[in-house]
């Protein structure tokens, strides 16, 4: 994937609105992440999260403002702006009857793209699933294991832009401990991750930047800064007090 | 390419699909074998009549030669007629398993001779037949439905949906590679054994082709269904419930309430009731008058007028001429019933514009030529013969020439279509 936007920006999201119906969910958001920028956004439920995966996505039509995907609108080109972007949903479901492989080969396949078995291979180690894990059928998978399945996949497209959607719920801290390590790969292929999470924890360790959402907006942004990278305690203060009305 | 050998790979991995799959070939293999063996048995049927027949006539022969009276020979007489199941009936029994394709008549009355078979087997007609067209017609369906009812839902429920649509060149391309391939494997699952059947059977290439045209867009149709119904967001089971209950109002309900409302339009005296008159007829011409019988009589055969008058006594040439006259006499009534069931016919055309299910099963009989069409086509061949059978008599009866062992030999043979 070449960038055709000037900025060189994977992510560009500016003065973003977004309504549901009579209900404005994203209220001037702006967001921008580099190549190979690990991006958290934080926020309580309904502060409008999801809807800016879907906007990115270009399932969801802005009122408002623009969303830039290397340059590609994808509310008018999703097919071009979706070739850019892997995205991993909060549960990564695969097709339970098809072996980590299968899996690949057939996602890979829906966009017509093709990769040698060693090419796979390679995207499994480097995304830390066990060699026995390759050719078994997921449906023995936990989420840890579909989530690098998952991640593999989005090694193997090469693309600019990772999308993650609460990646870190449900593992233990080992898994979680072993996910962060897989975004510090992507993160030395250039590709920039957006990362959707209520783990603050997980968000200090890994993102380069933490934006809060509230009412549709960034309200508040950190940036990881020094070898303790972030002052937990004051992000986890911000990130508990009532939401906005 | 890749997609679709993926889509194949998915498909045959998941156990349930491919169960379908080879359980509707196994039923549209056992339709066709069914309906072959069916076609065999009758054509075996038509072929242990003919020396039958020789030698039955060959006994009469024998007896009515001693008395030499045409008379004997025109009642003891059945003559054979016979219905040949076409190239393509295999597919579709139709008409086939209630109405006679087998029929020996006699020069007597003709119309009680005609619907005598509505007298057996009644319980055929309640089950109906297994055969192709109704796998096609009322079983395939059930099979999209358990194929397509979760098409979409199953992948929201299953939590893809979302990272399928997000995958670049998923979208309208996914489903229609999913969709075409289910669809392509239940017509391949259907339309494979009715070649096979076709070819076994000797049918023309067209009849075949049409069948399987036909069926591919009855499945085409199902599909569409089945689609549309996917559309609406709702779950798995709401969603294979709804295409359950399109089914049965489609293929059961409406089909009934078309038939009821055909029925009670044209209503159509039963053929038994057409018998019953006639043979009323034929009981009443004891009592009534031998010159009024035969004045009725050369009105229909005037060539036969200036022949002796009978005397009051029993003469074959009247007994012969008061089954015509009955035959006569029951005309209007047999071409009502004859018009009753074209238009009945012609409004379940109608219906079958509307209802794939009473087209497509319409449109298989006729193709296979075991509809109410050919059932009539076969009456009139026999009326024809009867004709024939009739005036072949008439000279022996009514010139008084003796009936000899030669002239079982001149009558003449049914000639079937």
């Amino acid at each position: 994937m070449t960038y055709h936007e000037p900025s060189g920006l994977p992510l560009l999201i500016a003065n973003l609105v977004v309504d549901y119906g009579a209900h404005r969910v994203l209220n001037g958001l702006d967001l921008s992440i580099r190549p190979g920028e690990i991006y958290a956004l934080l926020g309580g439920n309904g502060a409008g999260k999801s809807t800016t995966l879907a906007a990115i996505m270009g399932f969801v039509p802005p009122a408002s403002g623009e969303v830039r995907v290397c340059g590609v609108a994808p509310g008018s080109a999703p097919v071009q702006a979706r070739r850019a972007i892997a995205y991993l949903p909060e549960n990564v479901a695969l097709y339970e009857h098809l072996t980590a492989r299968e899996n690949i080969q057939y996602f890979l396949g829906i966009s017509s793209e093709r990769r040698t078995n060693a090419e796979i291979e390679a995207a499994f180690n480097a995304a830390g699933l066990q060699e026995d894990a390759f050719n078994r059928r997921v449906a023995g998978f936990s989420k840890g294991m579909r989530q690098k399945v998952a991640i593999a996949l989005a090694l193997l497209r090469h693309v600019p832009l990772v999308l993650l959607d609460e990646p870190t719920s449900g593992l233990d801290p080992r898994a979680t401990q072993d996910f962060n390590r897989l975004l510090g790969g992507l993160r030395e292929r250039g590709s920039a991750v957006l990362m959707v999470t209520h783990d603050l924890l997980s968000a200090a360790d890994t993102a380069d930047r933490i934006g809060f959402l509230d009412a549709g907006r960034i309200v508040q942004e950190s940036v990881a800064e020094g070898p303790d990278r972030y002052d937990v305690r004051a992000l986890h203060r911000h990130f508990a007090r009532p939401v906005a009305a | 390419m890749i997609a679709f050998k993926n889509e194949w790979l998915l498909f045959r991995r998941s156990r349930l699909g491919l169960v379908m799959i080879l359980l509707l070939a196994a039923l549209a293999i056992a339709s066709v074998v069914a309906g072959l063996v069916e076609v065999d048995r009758q054509r075996a049927a038509i072929e242990r009549i003919h020396p039958l027949q020789k030698q039955d006539v060959s006994a009469i022969a024998n007896w009515v030669t001693k008395t030499g009276t045409a008379g004997d020979a025109a009642y003891f007489t059945f003559h054979e007629t016979w219905d040949p199941p076409s190239r393509l009936a295999f597919a579709a029994l139709g008409m086939r398993d209630v109405s006679p394709y087998l029929l020996r008549v006699r020069a007597l009355g003709l119309e009680s001779q005609l619907y005598d078979s509505e007298n057996y087997n009644p319980e055929l007609a309640l089950p109906g037949r297994f055969d192709y067209a109704f796998v096609l017609v009322y079983l395939a369906p059930l099979f999209v439905i358990a194929l397509f009812h979760d098409l979409i839902s199953g992948e929201r429920e299953a939590g893809r949906l979302r990272m399928l649509e997000a995958t670049p060149g998923a979208g309208r391309r996914l489903w229609v590679r999913r969709i075409g391939l289910r669809y392509l494997l239940l017509v391949a699952s259907l339309a494979l054994p009715l070649v096979a059947g076709g070819i076994v059977a000797g049918a023309h290439l067209q009849g075949i082709a049409a069948m399987v045209g036909l069926t591919a867009a009855y499945m085409a149709f199902w599909v569409l269904v089945a689609w549309l119904i996917g559309r609406l967001n709702i779950g798995s089971a709401a969603s294979a419930a709804s295409m359950a209950a399109a089914w049965l109002l489609l293929t059961l309900v409406l089909p009934a309430l078309a038939h009821v409302a055909i029925t009670r339009a044209v209503p159509v005296n039963q053929g038994v009731e057409l018998s019953l008159a006639h043979r009323d007829a034929v009981h009443g011409a004891w009592d009534i008058p031998q010159e009024k019988t035969m004045a009725e009589f050369f009105r229909y055969h005037p060539e036969w007028s200036d022949t002796p008058p009978t005397d009051g006594t029993f003469h074959w040439k009247w007994y012969l001429a008061f089954h015509h006259v009955a035959d006569r006499s029951v005309a209007p009534q047999a071409q009502s019933y004859r018009q009753g069931l074209l238009e009945r016919d012609e409004l379940t055309r109608w219906v079958g514009a509307v209802l794939p299910a009473v087209g497509v099963q319409a449109a298989f009989t006729r193709l296979a030529g075991t509809d109410i069409q050919a059932q009539l086509t076969y009456q009139d061949r026999i009326r024809a013969y009867h004709t024939r059978l009739r005036t072949f008599y008439y000279p022996y009866l009514f010139n008084d020439r003796p009936f000899t062992e030669a002239d079982f030999a001149k009558a003449p043979v049914f000639a079937p279509g």
